[in-house]
């Protein structure tokens, strides 16, 4: 066998992978160093660590992206070892330790993704928490041990904190000195000697590590993706999804409805996984060529082929994202007028008690937002004079813009867009929707144009008896200024 | 020891839930034979941490005396349904489940209809629900 041979460059993932798996723990340790375990602040110590310590983005995103080479590695030394019948040559335990640690990995790759407490990572752990509920038997005990308490909060998030730093890296420590020692020991068939690790396949090793690093660093160099809105577990608008390695299983389980529930969520992964721990047991023959193993070569590659088919329609089987601009809504901008008109600005500026709002990211729930938004002192007493009592719309208005303001930046919306905002988030919510958001008392207004031209609905708004003696709506001539009026009016005409 | 070591481990989920009646809404802000979604908060205590939960409850009111409280949370694997105005139907945005109006599975993977919670409209027209 020569020494540069294919073979030899196929099993260099599992020497990478350790390496891989040290720059976890580094990154992992330093990131320890700020990050808070606590729903009041685990999102707040995520966001300092991106923006704040120097290389802290870095650091993130190379913890965040090397969590993917972890698991592509770990499967790639699987795949290679079982169609190359490398198992075949060690004791076959080397094999179930291997399988464990890969249980181990996803483990750790699982309760890593909660850690930043976005709606992200909250999601995805209440879809997993309520699949293990689903387990025969243990299901709730393992739920409720998952969960520390009666919901997904504080105790949860301790506990998967302790299990991604300690219990999960010390059991893969263990795994992995014992993998290692089974895996060099010998099969009883094998007669031909260990080839040495030095100095050929340490140069391999080296090569791949190398390039897979470089990859890395890549990825991250501009940090990992930006966290999501703050974890909301009332939020009816997120829609939840993994990570993109456990997409496949995600999409598995939108084929069993109902009762059937179980199999897609807990009996085909386990007897999977169970079928991939016996491998050694069911391929016993010492035939390592994978020609001459059919029932290996077929069964791998449908695997290969199912979780990449699944993996594929999970990726695009997801609701279209609406463009920025068009996703601020009529509110979120009607908000940003009255933020400007009202007295925000008193403390939230660079010089003032309070960041900036564009520099702000809402951790708190809209009832704090609306609550300090009406009455700024509650959370610093005596600081300033009480602000002039504020209507409960344009306190929606404004709680919406922050929050959406906490996405992106503003991107800016032409005066009479403002104005009109301003009118419709102030005066006409209460009854009307436009877009899905807003009262059902009136007609629905998003398509209200086709209806109507801008000099009609002015007529409308400014007197609507004049137009129908039975109309319920209140008059707004002498509410609204005639710039205000024209704007309304000509927004809504545009509305088709 | 092991013993010792699980209880430990293990004792916070034994912590069971007790439940309230909370306000939702008056019959004014509801609609006859609509689902309208309330956003109730109810106290959380967590272990340690004390908070405030949101949950949302779909109230469906018959226009009189009676009312129906749906939880919101979808029961396939917890994710929060939305009402479509369009289709008349709960929809769940994770794995596709959707319940007709009154909570019942219209399609997808949800094995049971919609939580009924326990709802009561008083003589003021508040609207109670038990969390």
């Amino acid at each position: 066998m020569s020494p540069w041979s294919r073979a030899g460059w196929l099993a260099t993932p599992g020497a990478v992978l350790i390496a891989f798996a040290v720059v976890q723990a580094v990154t992992g340790a330093f990131l320890m160093l700020y990050y808070v375990p606590s729903p009041d602040h685990a999102y707040d110590s995520v966001r300092f660590i991106i923006s704040s310590p120097a290389g802290g983005w870095l650091v993130h995103g190379v913890h965040h992206y090397g969590a993917s080479f972890v698991v592509v590695l770990t499967a790639l030394h699987l795949l290679v070892s079982a169609a190359s019948g490398a198992f075949k040559r060690a004791d076959r335990r080397a094999w179930l330790t291997g399988v464990v640690l890969l249980l181990i990995v996803l483990g750790l790759a699982l309760t890593g993704y909660l850690l930043p407490w976005d709606q992200r990572a909250y999601w995805a752990t209440v879809v997993t928490i309520n699949l293990s509920q689903l387990a025969p038997g243990a299901g709730r005990l393992a739920a409720a041990a998952l969960r520390g308490g009666e919901t997904i909060g504080a105790l949860t998030l301790t506990r998967w904190y302790a299990l991604h730093v300690i219990f999960l890296p010390a059991a893969l420590v263990a795994m992995v000195i014992a993998h290692t020692i089974l895996a060099r020991r010998r099969a009883a068939t094998v007669e031909e000697p260990p080839v040495p690790f030095y100095p050929e396949q340490a140069a391999r090793t080296a090569v791949i590590g190398l390039l897979a690093g470089a990859f890395l660093l890549a990825l991250a160099r501009h940090g990992a993706p930006p966290l999501g809105p703050p974890a909301d577990s009332s939020d009816t608008s997120y829609v939840p999804r993994p990570e993109w390695y456990f997409l496949g299983l995600f999409q598995l389980l939108k084929y069993f409805p109902g009762r059937y529930e179980v199999l897609g969520a807990i009996v085909i992964p386990a007897l999977a996984v169970l079928a991939l721990a016996a491998l050694p047991w069911i391929d016993r023959r010492p035939e390592r060529d994978l020609r001459r193993r059919p029932l290996v070569a077929a069964g791998l590659a449908a695997v290969l082929l199912a979780v990449s088919a699944l993996t594929v329609l999970g990726w695009r089987d997801r609701p279209p994202a609406a463009p920025a601009a068009e996703s601020w809504t009529v509110r979120a901008i009607g908000g940003r007028v009255f933020v400007e008109r009202h007295t925000c600005a008193r403390c939230h500026v660079e010089t003032g008690v309070a960041d900036p709002l564009e520099a702000l990211r809402l951790s708190r729930g809209p009832e704090w937002t609306a609550a300090h938004t009406s009455d700024p002192e509650m959370i610093a007493p005596g600081l300033r004079e009480p602000p002039a009592p504020v209507n409960e719309r344009e306190i929606a208005a404004m709680v919406a813009y922050m929050r959406r303001l906490s996405g992106e930046p503003y991107p800016g919306f032409p005066l009479r867009t403002e104005t009109a905002a301003a009118v419709f988030s102030r005066y006409c919510i209460g009854c009307h929707t436009l877009d899905g958001d807003g009262g059902k008392d009136g007609p629905d207004l998003s398509r209200i144009g086709r209806k109507h031209d801008a000099a009609a609905l002015s007529r409308r708004i400014a007197d609507p008896e004049s137009v129908d003696p039975k109309a319920e709506m209140p008059s707004f001539g002498s509410r609204l200024s005639a710039d205000e009026l024209a704007a309304i009016a000509a927004y809504l005409a545009a509305r088709r | 020891m092991s013993a010792l070591v699980g209880a430990f481990a293990l004792r916070p989920a034994t912590a069971s839930a007790r439940e309230r009646w909370v306000r939702a809404a008056a019959t004014s802000d509801l609609k006859a034979g609509v689902p309208v979604a309330r956003l109730i908060v109810v106290p959380l205590v967590d272990g340690w941490y004390r908070d405030h939960a949101r949950r949302t409850v779909f109230l469906v009111w018959d226009g009189e005396k009676s009312v129906r409280a749906l939880s919101g949370t979808c029961t396939h694997l917890g994710c929060q349904v939305g009402w479509d105005g369009a289709t008349n139907t709960f929809r769940c945005p994770c794995h596709g489940g959707v319940y007709e109006a009154d909570g019942r599975v219209a399609s997808g993977p949800p094995p049971r209809p919609l939580d009924t919670l326990a709802a009561d409209i008083l003589d003021n027209g508040d609207v109670m629900v038990r969390l």
